[in-house]
């Protein structure tokens, strides 16, 4: 090396680190390069497709367990019932999000649009419990023994009436397959999957639009021996 | 200095006059050694807080400022939190080493502060072989740090213990090189004495630095091998977080810790203090002499111009190692060896025949003569 | 009279590095042979963050593989995700809307320039300079705010699609884009500055484990490590796909500028140059982006014909492929991820002998690895 190149290379490192020396100052000196945002105090603004927490609306909620099917990794459960109306009682709605991973397959495939993303992020607990999410607040079985009540009753009430309707105008062997399966579910009215198999009788259809009627009316908690379900 | 002072301390309080000299000779040291400590303490913690604040700034972050005013408590915070932490010290360590080493690292460190000039006559100790005493107490750091690197019987410790062991025993040489062009022309080893040399009215043009060339590069050359002499990036090598985890110290943990943290402070301060002692005046300011004000104030005074140049280039420091990448090992060395040893002879051979060609002049003090 | 050698003897040392180290980028340990700081053997042992990516690729559906291409490189989730769309529109045959192909391109050279950032930040912290890491940093923060935007997640994006993209790109968002690359093209230079030019950072890189291109080719590296090594190969030019033949860019390669072909400081630049071609194709792309639809008609139980495909993207770390076997149902049958950054591991230990410590994490950085991906 000879002294012309031993010169150049003490020239290059001072040169090249006062370069560098000049940027870091700059940026050193001028406040307006400070970017912190002081996070409890200022918050920066979610941006309106911000994929946070989910929440879903369980009034709109059709217990089609879309969501729970697409879920790569089965963060979220759902319990539900058949109802004496024909559709799906909610029992529980529950989500992991320590196990969510916030892919948002969930919201793109329900129907009703009633799984959303909020903009909640914040949410440190010293439990994984807490970090179970309940869409649900009344306990499942008493919703599920609930249900079963009102199947039991709807049955037993189409019961009577296609019994006075039979004996109105009695007719050949037609319905009596019918009865047979309505006997089922009056039978057992604890068991409530079962109960999914009962609703192919005309009681219920009758009940359909008083029941929506009522939905319209009130507060989803007001009717305690209804579920929340709302027509899609 | 203290024996004096403590004769005209007895003969100003007659109560004093049975009490044996040594006594109160004695008592001042301990006052004196602890006002030094404080004073070191504080400032090192003060120094951790502004580190991270130009880290902050330098890059686009805010720093801390949650802990007191602006942040400036930050540094008790992480005292207290150092203080209640568990002590470790690792089954298979070498257990008397391990705690002697931090020991040794911080009176390295802190027992240079006994010959700093602060003032006009704010010395805790004016040794006439000021500078000698500075290097030499410094190298118990380098024992301290070896030791660490040894005892945590750690592979990353002991690399981190061997690097720094090279690295600083390589780098006295430029250091002690760099800063005898300041003793020669002052003539003395006595920090201030090589101050007081720098006086005059020739303003700035009176600091070693404008003496001649040579001592202009000295001064860089000295900041330079300080620099790796404090094991500050980019010479921090010994610690290199992103390779040897965090070197020496990697087991360490509580006030262990601590200890080297304020020692590595301490250093960048003791360095600083030397750098401007020699080179940039001490407390000299132009146009206005400490000497000449009334004592309290001037010793005020001059503590202020002191502590301002040196925390200037404490500062330059922080703002070099928040710029700049590391060296390799073996880069360290070769900088030390083939840049730095020559270039340091060299330019203490300039000094010397400078001197002996022009008397002990320097250029100002020619140019004065030529115009006067 | 003994030798030096009988008097003082001495022993190789055996260190662990990593899986718990500041600068193995993850969960890579690597088990270090050394004499004194010089490195006789460098192991690399991988498999810390092993999830089975693969085998869950064959219990899942096809759609509901997507968000674990986020797992597979995350700071480049785009890109995966993109990959794997393409692979499935591959063996299915799927006609993309062009406007959905262009957002494509947009996402995942925006999503390069990222990821790029965070190797250029990372690196430049390995080697000891903090303060550029935090300039990434700030530079990839934009870069997250678009996808926010755009997808509503700031890492794992999953926004692609198998058929086109989840939604269409939201109000303002190619202004933004613009305003971003504007913003983003002098901070190029400026880096170039700070630390890529700084006497110390390029002796740091400069001639240190060099690939030759014989290497590098024979060892399977890609990306900007193959190019690095001065072999111009690249997917988006040499075989391209999606919309990439309508741009008009440079393959970057290293020149051996300051040191020898191949070494650390060329692979480093190739991916500093790079950003800079990605800037360029986004210009074109948000020019040139045609409206109309962004999702194909992909029927919900997608089931693709049975068959299997292999298809290769051009991703930030590398040649990420995809070979994918389908037996007709919902799940896959076979999944099987080439990893660039785990085929780059080959050479790790061939590249690191005789170095020294220091330079292993210069190594490590230069290849840019992702753990997630190296272990799947």
């Amino acid at each position: 090396m000879g002294l012309k190149a031993y010169l150049y290379d003490i020239w290059e490192a001072v040169a090249t680190t006062a370069k560098g020396m000049r940027i870091t100052a700059r940026y050193g000196v001028d406040p307006r390069e400070t970017i912190t945002l002081q996070y409890p105090e200022e918050r920066w603004e979610p941006s309106e497709r911000f994929r946070g927490f989910l929440y879903n609306d369980i009034k709109r909620c059709t217990s089609c367990t879309m969501c729970v099917r697409v879920c790569p990794v089965d963060c979220i459960s759902l319990e539900a019932v058949r109802g004496a109306d024909k559709k799906m009682v909610l029992a529980s709605y529950d989500i992991d999000i320590g196990r969510c991973m916030y892919c948002g397959l969930c919201v793109e495939v329900c129907p009703p649009k009633s799984l959303k993303h909020t903009s909640g992020y914040e949410k440190a607990s010293v439990n994984r419990g807490e970090l179970i999410l309940h869409f649900v607040h009344e306990d499942a079985s008493e919703i599920k023994s609930r249900v079963a009540k009102q199947v039991a009753e709807a049955a037993a009430k189409a019961e009577a009436e296609k019994a006075a309707k039979a004996a109105e105008e009695p007719q050949a062997s037609g319905p009596a397959p019918d009865d047979g399966r309505k006997e089922l579910p009056a039978g057992q009215p604890a068991s409530p999957p079962a109960a999914a198999a009962n609703p192919e009788n005309q009681g219920a259809a009758e009940k359909k639009p008083a029941e929506g009627a009522k939905e319209d009316l009130g507060k989803p908690e007001e009717p305690p021996k209804k579920g929340e379900v709302e027509t899609p | 200095m203290l024996e004096s002072l403590a004769i005209s301390l007895v003969n100003a309080v007659p109560v004093l006059s049975g009490v044996p000299l040594w006594t109160i000779t004695l008592l001042i040291m301990v006052v004196v050694a602890a006002v030094v400590l404080t004073f070191a303490l504080v400032y090192a913690g003060l120094a951790t807080y502004v580190e991270r604040k130009v880290a902050g700034d330098i890059q686009a972050r805010v720093g801390p400022n949650r802990v007191g005013p602006v942040g400036l408590l930050q540094f008790l915070a992480d005292g207290i939190k150092l203080l209640l932490k568990e002590d470790i010290i690792p089954a298979k360590a070498d257990r008397f080493l391990f705690v002697l080493a931090p020991y040794l690292v911080f009176i390295g460190s802190f027992a240079a502060f006994v010959v700093v000039p602060f003032g006009v006559g704010l010395i805790a100790s004016d040794l006439n072989i000021g500078i000698y005493y500075v290097m030499a107490i410094t190298s118990l750091v380098v024992v301290g740090v070896m030791l660490a690197g040894w005892s945590s019987n750690n592979k990353w410790a002991l690399l981190g213990g061997m690097r720094a062991a090279a690295q600083i025993v390589s780098y006295e040489i430029p250091v002690g090189m760099a800063l005898l062009p300041a003793v020669l022309i002052a003539g003395s080893l006595s920090l201030q004495d090589i101050v007081r040399s720098q006086g005059g009215l020739f303003g700035i043009f009176g600091w070693n630095l404008f003496h001649n060339p040579f001592t202009f590069f000295s001064f860089f050359l000295y900041y330079v091998a300080a620099l790796a002499e404090t094991n500050r990036t980019p010479f921090d090598i010994p610690e290199a977080e992103s390779e040897l985890v965090s070197g020496y110290h990697v087991e360490y943990s509580g006030i262990r810790f601590a200890f080297f943290f304020l020692a590595e402070y301490g250093d960048m301060f003791i360095v600083s203090a030397l750098a401007t002692a020699c080179f940039l005046g001490g407390w000299h300011v132009p146009f206005l002499s400490a000497e000449a004000l009334p004592a309290s104030w001037g010793n005020l005074f001059s503590l202020g111009v002191f502590l301002t140049k040196t925390l200037g280039l404490v500062l330059l420091m922080m703002w070099v190692r928040w710029t700049l990448p590391r060296l390799r090992v073996d880069q360290l060395m070769r900088m030390a060896w083939k840049y730095l040893v020559p270039i340091t002879f060299f330019n203490l051979l300039g000094v010397s025949l400078w001197l002996l060609l022009f008397h002990g002049k320097g250029i100002p003090q020619m140019i004065a003569s030529l115009i006067g | 009279m003994k030798s030096h050698a009988e008097a003082l003897p001495t022993q190789e040392m055996l260190i662990n590095m990593g899986p718990q180290h500041p600068s193995t980028h993850g969960v890579l340990r690597v088990i270090l042979r050394t004499d004194g700081e010089v490195v006789v053997n460098a192991k690399p042992d991988v498999g810390y963050l092993h999830r089975a990516l693969e085998k869950i690729g064959e219990r899942v559906t096809y759609a509901q593989f997507m968000p674990f291409t986020d797992r597979l490189d995350y700071l480049a989730s785009m890109n995966c995700n993109a990959a794997w769309a393409w692979t499935v529109e591959k063996l299915a045959g799927i006609e993309v809307p062009e406007r959905a192909e262009y957002i494509r391109v947009i996402v995942c050279e925006l999503n390069r320039i990222s990821s790029h950032l965070i190797a250029f930040g990372s690196f430049t912290a390995d080697m000891g300079a903090f303060t550029p890491f935090l300039y990434a940093i700030r530079e990839r923060e934009r870069i997250n705010d678009l996808f926010e935007d755009i997808c509503g997640n700031r890492l794992t994006y999953n926004y692609v699609r198998i058929g086109g993209v989840s939604a269409d790109l939201p109000d303002r968002f190619l202004e933004k884009t613009k305003e971003f690359l504007d913003y983003f093209e002098p901070k190029v230079p400026e880096y170039n500055k700070l630390i890529s030019y700084n006497k110390i950072f390029v002796h740091r890189l400069a001639n240190v484990a060099v690939a030759t291109p014989e290497d590098a080719v024979g060892y399977g590296l890609t990306g900007p490590n193959l190019r690095g090594s001065g072999v111009s190969f690249d997917l988006r030019k040499n075989e391209p796909y999606s919309v990439y033949p309508k741009f008009d860019f440079d393959v970057c390669v290293g020149t051996g500028e300051r040191g020898t072909l191949g070494d650390c400081f060329d692979r480093y630049m190739v991916r500093i140059n790079e950003m800079k071609e990605s800037v360029k194709i986004l210009r074109q792309a948000i020019a040139q982006i045609p409206e109309g639809p962004v999702m194909a008609k992909v029927p919900r139980m997608f089931k693709p014909p049975v068959g299997e495909v292999y298809f290769r993207a051009e991703n930030p770390r590398g040649e990420t492929g995809i070979y994918l076997i389908s037996d007709g149902t919902v799940n896959p049958y076979r999944l099987k991820i080439r990893a660039p950054s785990f085929v780059t591991m080959n050479i790790f230990e061939k590249i690191t002998r005789g170095l020294m410590i220091a330079d292993v994490v210069a190594v490590i950085g230069s290849f840019d690895i992702i753990l997630p991906e190296i272990d799947r």
